[in-house]
């Protein structure tokens, strides 16, 4: 079974049309860099997976299941814009309530080992609002990856990290992908990404213009899928 | 014909539009095709109308009979919560912008608004017992003149936003 | 089953904790009422008798208004860094999210009216521990209703235009019943009399009312959040 099945997938907003026939499978242990020009409708894409938003036609399948349903969400770990944990909360507060709402055997204990992997533990008691921006996106990272999820779906990710954070998240994917786990990461940042990818889809103006292996050509310059299959 | 004869059948036709209105809120919902929620709107908008038609009439009455233009009777108070409850939904569909969300946004909350109308209706009657208003029947001729009326601007609003929004058409 | 309480208990626990870190919203919300309720002492005579047969509807209009500043922040509290996408990509049910924020909300408001009701009582000087118990359930029932109603407006509009407008134009007509009901049952205990077989009628409604809209919201509230 595939980890991730997007079959026909169309989203309209209002009279315009985001994704047009989207039609992709990622096995598991596959990590899917997912590159367009802004607008193209990678977020629009991630987000349908994650369960956000329905499609206008079309279906998702996470391992066979609905990307609504709960036990699929158990699998999922979404990683945005955003980074989804609370000001006026402590970083282990914060991952122990994930830890409860994803239903893990220890919340604290998870939180605690998790702010370890990201480099946070001396800070596990400060509040995030008084975090640098590096510190809240290595927050945000640990919350993605706290419940060990069998998909990771990360929108830019590489995008404002600093660089310590940058090197945290890459080795979290690389030890996640050699455990077996699917990554599908949309991203500006060719280079980190390619480094890690191992299928490529390119989005141009809602459509898949290209979606195969990554090939080391595309890894030494990643413009080339670009050149080759986008608009330049 | 006075003001006292529209009231009934007006109000008859708000109902009417207020049922056609949950229909298909509940259809949208249940199918997600637009075109419910255009007929959603439009029942909505006819029920506005003509249920505020019907209040105006009420106090055409109540003006004939006591020079006031306004009682809090127990039928006017709720027609105009009514009438409230309903123009908020329409309020919540001109504050969001994608036309999926604001289909579904405005069903549930007709739904909720639907809900309320038995409690409105009885709770009014409850506060202010024994009505004012000298209002009879006056046949079923008015009534489904008014109907009628009703029906026909429904299909012509529901005409009117398909030529505008051709994708909803289908 | 129990995970659906569970789920619900740790999204009450954590609003509760946010809110009474930053006090944000009950501060507003305490000083609002203490505002109108002095506004409303310029607009009536404060100690008359006919001030204090109005009492019970002018308490409920001061419980309405600051209400709708802590319900407003119920889902709003999930917007500064996307925290709302994190809770709906959890596996955490809507109806779980709903009663969860439903519960946080209920206490702050009712832990507003109890501190806003001696005072009124000092200001109007009217009797309102006489009939305490009864009087608590009548709080208990108007706000719950007002609770119910104001959270799933809260999560309507907190992505739309005008939120802070249009939560308040949303919840306060789809209220009518529950406060007409809660005014005539306060003025009932305000006057100081139990509440008689003339005003049970009152109660069963309210029940009634909580019981419909606490049901239905449950059941859309993931047509909501999902779209």
């Amino acid at each position: 079974m595939s980890a991730v099945a997007v079959d026909g997938v169309w989203k309209f907003f209002g009279d315009y049309p985001a994704l047009r026939d989207i039609r992709l499978e990622a096995a598991p242990g596959t990590c899917l860099a997912l590159i367009g020009r802004n607008g193209a409708g990678k977020t629009t894409l991630l987000r349908i997976l994650a369960g956000f938003s329905r499609p206008g036609r079309g279906q998702v399948r996470i391992f066979g299941g609905q990307p609504h349903d709960a036990e699929t969400r158990r699998q999922v770990g979404f990683l945005g814009h955003g980074i989804s944990v609370y000001d006026e909360l402590s970083a282990l507060e914060n991952l122990t309530l994930y830890g409860r709402l994803y239903g893990l055997a220890d919340p604290p204990g998870a939180a605690r080992e998790w702010l370890e992997r990201t480099g946070l533990a001396r800070v596990a008691n400060g509040l995030v609002r008084e975090f640098s921006r590096g510190m809240r996106q290595r927050l945000a990272v640990a919350r993605a990856f706290l419940h060990q999820p069998r998909v990771l779906l990360l929108d830019e990710p590489f995008t404002a990290l600093d660089d310590k954070a940058i090197a945290v998240l890459q080795r979290l994917l690389g030890e996640a992908l050699a455990a077996g786990r699917t990554v599908i990461m949309s991203t500006h940042q060719l280079r980190e990404a390619l480094e890690l990818a191992t299928q490529v889809a390119l989005l141009v103006r809602g459509q898949l213009a290209f979606h195969g292996a990554r090939t080391a050509e595309m890894a030494a310059d990643p413009a080339t899928v670009y050149a080759r299959y986008g608009e330049g | 014909m006075s003001a006292g004869d529209l009231y009934i059948p007006l109000g008859a036709t708000a109902a009417l539009a207020a049922a056609t209105a949950l229909a298909a809120s509940i259809g949208y919902l249940r199918t997600r095709n637009l075109r419910f929620d255009s007929m959603a709107r439009a029942a909505t908008e006819t029920l506005l109308a003509f249920l505020a038609a019907a209040i105006v009439s009420g106090c055409f009455v109540i003006h004939s009979v006591s020079g006031k233009w306004w009682t809090w009777d127990a039928r006017l108070t709720a027609a105009l919560v009514c009438w409230l409850l309903f123009a908020t939904c329409l309020m919540l569909r001109a504050a969001v912008d994608d036309p999926s969300r604001r289909a579904a946004f405005a069903a549930v909350w007709s739904i909720f608004a639907w809900l309320d109308v038995p409690l409105v209706v009885a709770t009014a009657a409850w506060w202010k017992p024994g009505t004012a208003l000298p209002i009879e029947w006056t046949g079923p001729r008015l009534g489904l003149l008014a109907a009628m009326a009703g029906g026909l601007l429904i299909r012509a609003r529901m005409r009117q936003a398909a030529s505008s929004h051709p994708e909803r058409a289908g | 089953m129990m995970g659906f309480f569970r789920q619900a208990g740790v999204i009450a626990a954590k609003d509760l904790r946010a809110e009474l870190r930053t006090k944000e919203a009950i501060n507003s919300s305490l000083a609002f009422a203490l505002v109108i309720l002095l506004m409303f002492s310029f607009a009536f005579d404060p100690l008359a008798d006919t001030t204090r047969e109005i009492a019970g509807g002018l308490l409920w209009i001061v419980f309405a208004f600051a209400g709708t500043l802590v319900l407003n922040r119920s889902f709003a509290r999930e917007l500064p860094n996307d925290c709302l996408d994190g809770l709906i990509a959890a596996p955490l049910s809507g109806a779980a999210l709903f009663l969860g924020k439903a519960c946080a909300s209920f206490l702050l408001v009712l832990g507003v009216q109890l501190v806003s009701l001696p005072v009124f009582g000092v200001f109007y000087n009217v009797p309102w521990t006489r009939q305490f118990p009864e009087l608590l359930l009548v709080l208990v029932l108007g706000t719950w209703g007002l609770t119910v109603v104001g959270t799933i407006s809260s999560a309507l509009t907190v992505n739309i235009r005008l939120r802070e407008l249009m939560l308040p134009m949303l919840t306060y007509p789809i209220l009518f019943p529950a406060l007409l009901g809660a005014m005539q049952l306060t003025a009932v205990l305000m006057a100081g009399n139990p509440i008689g077989p003339g005003e049970t009628g009152w109660l069963k409604m309210m029940v009634g009312f909580d019981v419909i809209y606490t049901a239905v919201s449950l059941a859309l509230v993931e047509t909501v959040l999902v779209s």
